[in-house]
């Protein structure tokens, strides 16, 4: 083999790899299609995949932003996870049966609701995982199922393990990601010492001093109960809606 | 079914992205007889030969952020294990690591004393020790240039000893790690655990004295260095710096500075059409892998989903026609009928039961022909039946999966048991037997691979090897 007048040295280590993509095709009659042709397939081709690398781009910011608003949430900076909504009137949060907080401000009294840090003692380790993650086909926005398991409580006392999914909401302003809605559901809460099993507790409700916009979007309790929060996707073979009649 | 070790993925695809260079190993058999180009059509190869370059560039940060989620998921498993000499070799030469508030050891030799310090002088867990290092939660940031990255992660510990203690141990903690690219390979830099707390298992977290959390990671192997940050574990408040801004203030954006990189060209543009065809093609080929990494771990998550719930038929439409399903220890099943049956064998959801299935720190691997994958994750079982019992269970899956007419399914799910106990004991006072074939339902073939869980030492196949040495 000649590999010819353009190698580097990295690139001559590539020679070790099977060759992965399928073989050329074999021009063989340039006259049906012409170079100028064959350079415009080319292009659109770019162009698509250009786009695609866009799309890929996106996903692994709206990872970066969900993971981000998990690390402020733990370490109770509100007014920073409250940041990372869209400064768009629509933009929402709800937790639990909590109810709807509609636009940044509100969103933002919401999550400094009962001050800015941790009380003296408390602990809310919030880690997120488990991402599904759809951009829209146009990149501008996008929707996404992540899992949030909480260990909290206040030195001293019983502990508290709380479990559930978010389907959340993004949208690109500007080239940013940000929120445009976060929902999250409990599926079960309960009890360090007994265990959820002997000391669930519920969801949680709206708070008296601070009453939410809207009402819970959807009524439902959490462990011993079963509730399946929608998924915003089909199935990902069938293409069908999954959901309990 | 067997878990083939194939040749690491992440070290011989170095620099694929050098795209030209690699395309003009197709013979060049038209050399004698190349066609003159005009001045006009050359210039167009150049234009369009210049944005497959920028995309090529973009597209090796998206890489860049899936080979630093291996390596830290690679991590988290070896050290699961105690498996010290792989999780050294992840290390540069001059790498630093530092847990907890035990001092930073600098360099391979001394990392690797410290390491083996923690579990008696060698590498390996000892007889029922548990030592697992859950990886969650990653925020990375790729430097503008691509060749260095930094990381925060979270780490969610289950440690303990078989019959000693208070039924095992849970810790809680922040990873800020810095890593750098040599040759292509990433590799961790500088790695850092805060801890923030390390409880017995009665009692957890809240009841814990902060002198177990000080005690993580201790040894009698002096430190190079005193820890680089002091800060007191919880209940003290101590939030460990944050190596970036809030994404949305500081207006982060993904891969918007990924400049050319500096006089590293692996060759000189395409000359003729059929060159920038090669050249586009194989940059096709390796965007449409990072599509299908994205593509598998969300078939992966969604799966987990679907157990939550019970959603018995959905899960079996998951897999291939042709395909496998093995858990624990209740035999092989095989095709998606005999899967189908066994899923619905597992009844519907019910009124005060707790199923809970996560799927954790996936490692990922797409073939280089792009129509296979192989993933291993992490199960973390929460279970409920109200009034009655609770358990945690955790273990490992191999998985692999095929791409059928563009539909990324389950080829292999295979789960390995390493815990299931009950809440009010926790693992290190009752650990359940392998869970044995349903009563008369036997599977088509036996338990593939003999072992038993925790407290006995076992550690599943790896589908991938060390992805930095190769080991």
């Amino acid at each position: 083999m000649k590999p010819g007048y353009c190698l580097s040295a990295a690139a001559a280590a590539l020679f070790l790899i099977p060759a992965a993509a399928p073989a050329d095709p074999v021009v063989t009659d340039n006259t049906v299609i012409t170079e100028d042709r064959r350079i415009a397939i080319l292009q659109a081709k770019l162009a698509s995949l250009q786009k695609q690398v866009e799309l890929l781009e996106d996903a692994k910011a709206i990872e970066r932003l969900q993971q981000a608003y998990g690390y402020y949430v733990s370490e109770g900076m509100g007014s920073e996870a409250a940041a990372l909504f869209s400064d768009s009137p629509t933009a929402s949060i709800e937790l639990g049966q909590q109810g709807v907080y509609v636009g940044k401000e509100r969103i933002r009294a919401f999550l400094t609701h009962g001050g800015e840090g941790l009380k003296e003692g408390e602990i809310r380790e919030s880690p997120i995982m488990q991402g599904v993650i759809h951009v829209a086909p146009d990149g501008k926005t996008a929707k996404g199922r992540f899992r949030m398991l909480v260990m909290s409580g206040m030195a001293g006392q019983d502990g508290r393990w709380t479990e559930g999914p978010f389907e959340n909401e993004y949208v690109k302003e500007n080239g940013v990601w940000k929120f445009s809605k976060v929902h999250g559901y409990t599926t079960v809460s309960g009890s360090y010492d007994e265990g959820w099993h002997k000391k669930p507790f519920p969801v949680e409700g709206p708070l008296a001093d601070l009453p939410p916009d809207r009402p819970p979007t959807e009524k439902y309790e959490a462990f011993p109960s079963f509730y399946l929060p929608p998924y915003h996707y089909l199935h990902p073979v069938t293409q069908k809606p999954v959901a309990w009649d | 079914m067997t878990i083939t070790s194939h040749v690491s993925v992440t070290r011989l695809t170095v620099a694929v992205f050098a795209l030209c260079a690699f395309a003009f190993q197709t013979p060049l058999h038209a050399q004698g007889s190349r066609p003159q180009v005009s001045p006009d059509l050359q210039a167009k190869i150049a234009a369009a030969y210049e944005k497959a370059q920028s995309i090529a560039r973009r597209a090796e940060r998206v890489r860049d952020i899936d080979q630093l989620r291996n390596l830290q998921a690679a991590y988290g498993y070896y050290v699961d294990k105690a498996l010290w000499d792989d999780v050294v070799d992840l290390f540069t030469e001059n790498g630093t690591m530092e847990l907890g508030l035990n001092g930073v050891y600098v360099g391979k030799k001394s990392i690797r004393r410290y390491l083996y310090s923690l579990t008696g002088g060698k590498p390996g867990l000892r007889p029922g020790e548990l030592n697992n290092h859950i990886q969650l939660s990653p925020v990375i940031t790729l430097a503008p240039d691509g060749q260095s990255a930094k990381a925060r992660w979270r780490a969610l510990i289950q440690g303990g000893m078989y019959g000693k203690g208070s039924g095992g141990d849970w810790g809680s903690g922040i990873y800020e790690n810095e890593y750098v690219k040599e040759n292509g390979v990433w590799k961790i830099q500088s790695l850092h655990f805060y801890v923030k707390f390390y409880a017995p298992y009665e009692g957890g977290w809240t009841k814990a004295p902060k002198e177990t959390a000080l005690r993580y990671g201790k040894s009698n192997v002096r430190p190079d260095r005193p820890p680089s940050v002091k800060y007191e574990p919880y209940p003290a408040h101590f939030t460990p710096p944050f190596h970036y801004e809030n994404p949305v203030t500081s207006s982060y954006v993904f891969g918007a500075s990924a400049p050319a990189p500096k006089g590293s060209s692996a060759g000189s543009p395409p000359r003729t059409v059929a060159e920038l065809e090669a050249c586009v093609r194989r940059l096709e080929h390796e965007v449409d892998r990072l599509q299908s990494a994205l593509d598998v771990e969300n078939l992966n998550s969604i799966y987990g989903y679907y157990v939550d719930k019970s959603m018995q038929d959905a899960i079996s439409a998951l897999f291939a026609e042709e395909s496998t399903l093995e858990i624990l220890g209740r035999g092989v099943f095989l095709g998606r009928d005999r899967i189908y049956e066994y899923m619905r064998r597992l009844g519907a959801p019910q009124q005060g039961s707790l199923f809970n299935h996560m799927q954790l720190q996936p490692y990922i691997t797409i073939s280089q022909d792009g129509t296979t994958a192989k993933m291993r994750t992490r199960l973390f079982v929460m279970f409920g039946r109200t009034g009655q019992a609770a358990q945690w269970g955790e273990g490992i899956y191999e998985n692999t999966f095929v791409r059928e007419n563009g539909v990324w399914k389950y080829k292999n799910l295979q789960g390995f048991q390493t815990f299931y106990t009950n809440y009010d004991q926790g693992w290190a006072r009752q650990s359940a037997k392998i869970f044995a074939p349903f009563p008369g339902y036997p599977p088509d073939a036996p338990q593939s691979v003999a072992y038993d869980p925790y407290p006995a030492l076992f550690t599943p196949p790896f589908h991938y090897r060390n992805p930095v040495s190769g080991r």
